[in-house]
C-alpha cells in the first residue's frame, strides 16, 4: 500500500430538507491509515452512513474536506479516480445489484473504467473464486441467497481493485452463517491482500476483528481506540444505548469481579490467563 | 408446457434457439416489412406455413403457440370487423344503415392474417431468445446511432435494468399483497370497487419502495464509477456464425421473391 489513506479535517455535513436543517456529523477530524482495519460503531441515525459515504465522495461535506490519498473529494475532476479506489458495499443486496445476471454485475465496475474484454473476464474469474462464487457465474441475482447476494455485491466492489473498502451495515440483512462468512472475506481481505477496510455495523459482534473501533454518537467521535480498550468502557457503551460484544462483557466482569482479565486483548489471551499452561 | 407463461423464454438447443439474437430481430423486422409489401392471399398463406415451419424446427409445441392467438382474439375480431364495416365497396350484407362490404371482408381476412403472421414471429423471437440475449442483441443492433448522440447505453442500461428489477418487484408486491391481506383487504371480493381500492393499497407502496430502490441504486451505480460505457462482455458473447448468414440470406430472399411475384401478376 503506497497511498496516504483518507483523511477528514474538520468535517462538517448537515442535510437540508424541506427548509428544516440537520446536523449528521459535527467538525470530525479523523484518519485512516493505509492498511487498517476500521470499525464504525453507533445506533442508528448516528451519522455512520453519512461518514461512510462522505469517505467514497457520494456526498460531499458542507464543511471542512476529505482527501483520499491527498486527492479532495469536493473536486468533480477526482470523482472516478475516488470511486476506483473507495469501493462500497451497501445494507441491502438487493439494492445494489445492478445486472441480470452474476458475472455481468462483477463486469460492470470494470467496464466503467474502460478495462479490456480480456481483463475483465480475468477480473470476474479472480473476484468469484475468491468469494467462492464460481457456480453462481451465470446465475441470475435474485435466485440467490440473502448471503450469496452480498457476496456478490462484494465481488463486484472487488473487481475494480480497490484500496480501500468501505461496507455499510452489510451484514444487516443477513443470517448468522453468511454473516459469519463474510467477516472472515473482509479479515483474509485485510490481513493477506492489505486491503483497507471500513466497516460500519451497530452489531458490536461484526466487529470483533477490526484494528480501532470508531465509536459514533450524534454526529461526534464518542470514543476511539482497539476493540479491547473501546469494549472495556461498558459503562460509556450503555449510556449511548450500546454494548460490548458477549466475550468481552465476560472479559470486562472476570476483570471486575475477579480481577482475572487484566490487560487481555484477545480472546487467546484470556483463555491463557484463565486456565494458564 | 404448463406453467409457461406467454412470450417467456423457453430453454431448448434448436438452431432457433442457437441463432445470434441480432439476426432474429432482423429476421423478425423482415417478416414486418414481408407482411406490409406482400399482402395477397398467397403471400400470407407461405408466410403462415413459413411461421409454422419455424415453430416447429424450434422445437416449441405449435399447439401451445396456436393456442396462446387466443390472447389476442379481441384485438383480431375487432380488427376484423371494423374493416368488415367501414371500407367502402360491393355490399354483401346490409345490417340496418350498416353494410359489409366485399372488399371490406377482403381486407379483413387479409389484416387478420397479418396480425396473426406478426404475433407468431413474435412469439418465436421471445421464446426462443433470453432477455440478456434479447438486450445483447437490440444492444448491438443500436450501437451505430451512438455516432448521432443518441445515447444508446443509457437506453440499454435501462433494458437491462428492468430486466434485472422484473422478478425482485413481483416479490415485493406478492409480500405487501400479503400483509395487505393479513389486514383484511378484499382481493376476492365481489364488488369491484373494492377489490380496485385492495389492489390500490398494493399500488402505492409498490411505488414508494420502488423510489427508494432507485435512490440506492443509483448511489450503487455512482460509487461503481457508471459513465454509461456499453456492455462490452454481454456483447462479447455476441457470434455471428455461418448459419446467421445463410438465415438473413433466406429472409432477404422471401421478402424480395415475394416482391418480384407481386410486381409479375
Amino acid at each position: 500500500m503506497d497511498g496516504q489513506g483518507i483523511e477528514l479535517v474538520n468535517v462538517t455535513k448537515i442535510y437540508k430538507n424541506a427548509g428544516t436543517e440537520k446536523t449528521a456529523l459535527k467538525d470530525i477530524t479523523l484518519t485512516i491509515q493505509p492498511g487498517e482495519y476500521v470499525g464504525l460503531m453507533g445506533m442508528n441515525g448516528s451519522g455512520k452512513s453519512t461518514l461512510a459515504r462522505l469517505c467514497n465522495g457520494l456526498i460531499k461535506p458542507t464543511r471542512g474536506k476529505v482527501y483520499v490519498d491527498g486527492m479532495d473529494t469536493s473536486c468533480p475532476e477526482n470523482t472516478t479516480e475516488i470511486r476506483r479506489l473507495v469501493g462500497m458495499v451497501f445494507q441491502n443486496p438487493d439494492n445494489q445489484l445492478i445486472c441480470p445476471v452474476v458475472e455481468e454485475e462483477i463486469a460492470f465496475g470494470p467496464e466503467n473504467l474502460g478495462l479490456s474484454i480480456t481483463e475483465i473476464n480475468s477480473r470476474i474469474a479472480w473476484a468469484l473464486q475468491a468469494l467462492g462464487l464460481e457456480n453462481q457465474r451465470h446465475h441470475a441475482p435474485h435466485l440467490l441467497s440473502g448471503g450469496q447476494k452480498q457476496k456478490v455485491a462484494l465481488a463486484s466492489v472487488l473487481a475494480m481493485l480497490p484500496d480501500y473498502l468501505i461496507l455499510d451495515e452489510p451484514t444487516s440483512m443477513l443470517d448468522p452463517a453468511s454473516r459469519w462468512e463474510l467477516m472472515e472475506h473482509l479479515r483474509a481481505l485485510n490481513t493477506q491482500k492489505g486491503m483497507t477496510i471500513i466497516l460500519s455495523s451497530h452489531n458490536p459482534d461484526d466487529l470483533i476483528h477490526a484494528n480501532r473501533l470508531i465509536v459514533i454518537d450524534q454526529g461526534s467521535i464518542y470514543l476511539q481506540g482497539t476493540p479491547a480498550e473501546v469494549y472495556a468502557q461498558e459503562s460509556e457503551l450503555a449510556d449511548i444505548g450500546l454494548e460490548p460484544p458477549g466475550i468481552y462483557q465476560l472479559i470486562n466482569l472476570l476483570e471486575e469481579e475477579h480481577n482475572i482479565a487484566d490487560n487481555v486483548k484477545s480472546i487467546a489471551e484470556l483463555v491463557d490467563k484463565i486456565c494458564p499452561k | 408446457m404448463n406453467g409457461i407463461k406467454l412470450g417467456q423464454y423457453v430453454h431448448g438447443n434448436s438452431l432457433i434457439h442457437a441463432l445470434d439474437p441480432r439476426t432474429k430481430i432482423i429476421c423478425c423486422i423482415i417478416i414486418i416489412m414481408a407482411v406490409f409489401i406482400n399482402y395477397s392471399w398467397y403471400h400470407l398463406f407461405f408466410y403462415v406455413l413459413l411461421m409454422i415451419t419455424v415453430i416447429k424446427i424450434s422445437g416449441m409445441s405449435l399447439k401451445f403457440v396456436l393456442n396462446s392467438l387466443r390472447n389476442i382474439r379481441y384485438l383480431l375480431l375487432v380488427t376484423f370487423i371494423l374493416q368488415a364495416f367501414l371500407t367502402s365497396g360491393e355490399p354483401v350484407l346490409m345490417l340496418g344503415k350498416l353494410s359489409i362490404t366485399r372488399e371490406g371482408l377482403i381486407l379483413g381476412t387479409t389484416n387478420l392474417f397479418r396480425l396473426i403472421i406478426l404475433y407468431l414471429g413474435s412469439m418465436v423471437l421471445l421464446m426462443t431468445t433470453s432477455p440478456i440475449k434479447l438486450s445483447a442483441g437490440i444492444e448491438s443492433l443500436l450501437l451505430p446511432l451512438n455516432k448521432l448522440k443518441i445515447p444508446v447505453h443509457n437506453f440499454t442500461t435501462i433494458l437491462s435494468i428492468s430486466f434485472r428489477f422484473i422478478p425482485t418487484l413481483i416479490e415485493e408486491a406478492t409480500t405487501i399483497k400479503n400483509a395487505q391481506r393479513s389486514r383484511g383487504a378484499q382481493f376476492d371480493s365481489p364488488k369491484i370497487m373494492v377489490r380496485l381500492k385492495s389492489y390500490l393499497a398494493i399500488l402505492i407502496p409498490l411505488f414508494e419502495a420502488s423510489l427508494l430502490r432507485a435512490e440506492d441504486l443509483g448511489e450503487a451505480m455512482d460509487s461503481r464509477c457508471y459513465t454509461g460505457h456499453p456492455n462490452g462482455l454481454r456483447m462479447s458473447s455476441l457470434k455471428f456464425k455461418y448459419k446467421d448468414t445463410v438465415t438473413l440470406c433466406f429472409m432477404v430472399a422471401v421478402l424480395f421473391a415475394g416482391v418480384i411475384i407481386s410486381s409479375i401478376s
